[in-house]
């Protein structure tokens, strides 16, 4: 019944952005950090200096940006002896994230993406 | 020798025509006094008057909040950044750093892509928090400085000051001694209404105005006027007529 209604929800969403969403946006916390370096796509910082200007928890900040950079949205590297965190540069990846941080501003997309994050956090 | 104009009315003419090419120039003053205005346009003047690329650091406060401080004056920092004349990085003073000593980094490859002349980093007041004691504090900033004027950029770096009015002093007093040129932005209390005052407290390699003027931010950006007349103590926010400080010195006799 739940994934009728999941299939339904979804169905009507651009395929592209219905797979970004299934694959990299897994949770509120990485909707916020792919809209925070879609609009600052020149920062590379670190997990503790992202997390002060989001707002958010280190220790979640940290586990949330590796797996962002896991899936391909942010790179990860070493800097001295910190780690640091930046968008990716390939254009394909950053068109999308540019795709779905505009969709997201859309109240029916919104809904959807909500809906979709909430159950696949379940 | 060749300058580099800040853009500031009055301000060039302070600096007997400008900022010497590759030199570092720390703006000091209260929240508020214009530190990040004065900044921005050096960089918007480089861009639009002179063709040169310009980059700015930013610690603390959002890309979006530059875009949207810049357009109140007409500059379309936007546009700047989309047309590739323009950076603004908004990082820490600890990656920005790191990025200065290895080779290839980050605003190494923006001065060779962008071929970029101007940076204005805001704050320096954020490198304070990375270290307590004074003389790695002083090193820390003192490498970082070099290391900008290396890729060959004239810098405005901004450091804000706690005291509203009169005199305070900041974490490190050193800091002045590493930077090329030191301008003060000040507030001062006069008849009964805040005005802002300008001084040129040092120039490395050149002779400077050493009047303390007033400024204003205007819908063009900072604007250097006359110098006060006819008034003393102007640094200690609360000045006085001279004619009242000479009958209190007599008296005093």
């Amino acid at each position: 019944m739940n994934d009728d209604l999941t299939r339904h929800t979804m169905e009507d969403i651009d395929p592209d952005l219905l797979d970004f969403l299934k694959n990299k946006v897994t949770s509120f916390v990485k909707w916020d950090f792919i809209r925070f370096f879609h609009e600052n796509p020149h920062t590379t910082d670190t997990a503790e200096n992202i997390a002060r200007y989001a707002g958010r928890n280190v220790h979640t900040t940290r586990t949330e940006l590796a797996e962002l950079a896991a899936s391909g949205v942010l790179t990860e590297n070493r800097l001295g002896d910190m780690t640091v965190y930046a968008l990716v540069n390939d254009p394909r990846i950053r068109e999308l994230i540019g795709r779905f941080v505009e969709a997201s501003n859309q109240r029916d997309f919104r809904v959807k993406a909500v809906y979709h994050i909430i159950r696949s956090m379940r | 020798m060749k300058r580099v104009n800040t853009g500031v009315p009055g301000l060039d003419e302070m600096l007997h025509g400008g900022l010497l090419p590759q030199t570092a120039t720390l703006v000091e003053g209260a929240p508020g006094t214009g530190k990040t205005t004065l900044g921005m346009q050096f960089i918007y003047d480089g861009i639009a008057t002179h063709g040169e690329a310009g980059i700015i650091l930013t610690f603390e406060q959002f890309p979006s909040q530059y875009y949207h401080d810049a357009a109140n004056f007409g500059w379309d920092f936007r546009r700047l950044e989309q047309e590739g004349k323009l950076r603004i990085i908004m990082t820490s003073p600890e990656v920005s750093m790191a990025y200065l000593e290895q080779a290839g980094g980050q605003i190494e490859q923006l001065t060779h892509q962008m071929g970029a002349r101007r940076i204005l980093v805001d704050s320096l007041s954020h490198f304070e928090r990375l270290a307590a004691d004074p003389v790695h504090l002083r090193q820390m900033i003192y490498g970082f400085i070099n290391g900008l004027k290396r890729e060959g950029l004239t810098a405005i770096l901004t450091r804000e000051n706690s005291a509203l009015i009169g005199e305070a002093e900041g974490p490190d007093e050193n800091i002045p001694f590493l930077v090329d040129t030191y301008i003060l932005l000040r507030y001062v209390e006069m008849e009964s209404s805040i005005r802002k005052a300008l001084l040129v407290l040092k120039m490395r390699g050149s002779d400077h105005d050493k009047d303390i003027r007033q400024f204003s931010i205007t819908p063009r950006g900072v604007e250097v006027q006359s110098r006060f007349e006819g008034q003393e103590g102007i640094l200690s926010g609360s000045p006085h007529r001279m004619a009242a400080s000479f009958i209190e010195a007599f008296v005093r006799r």
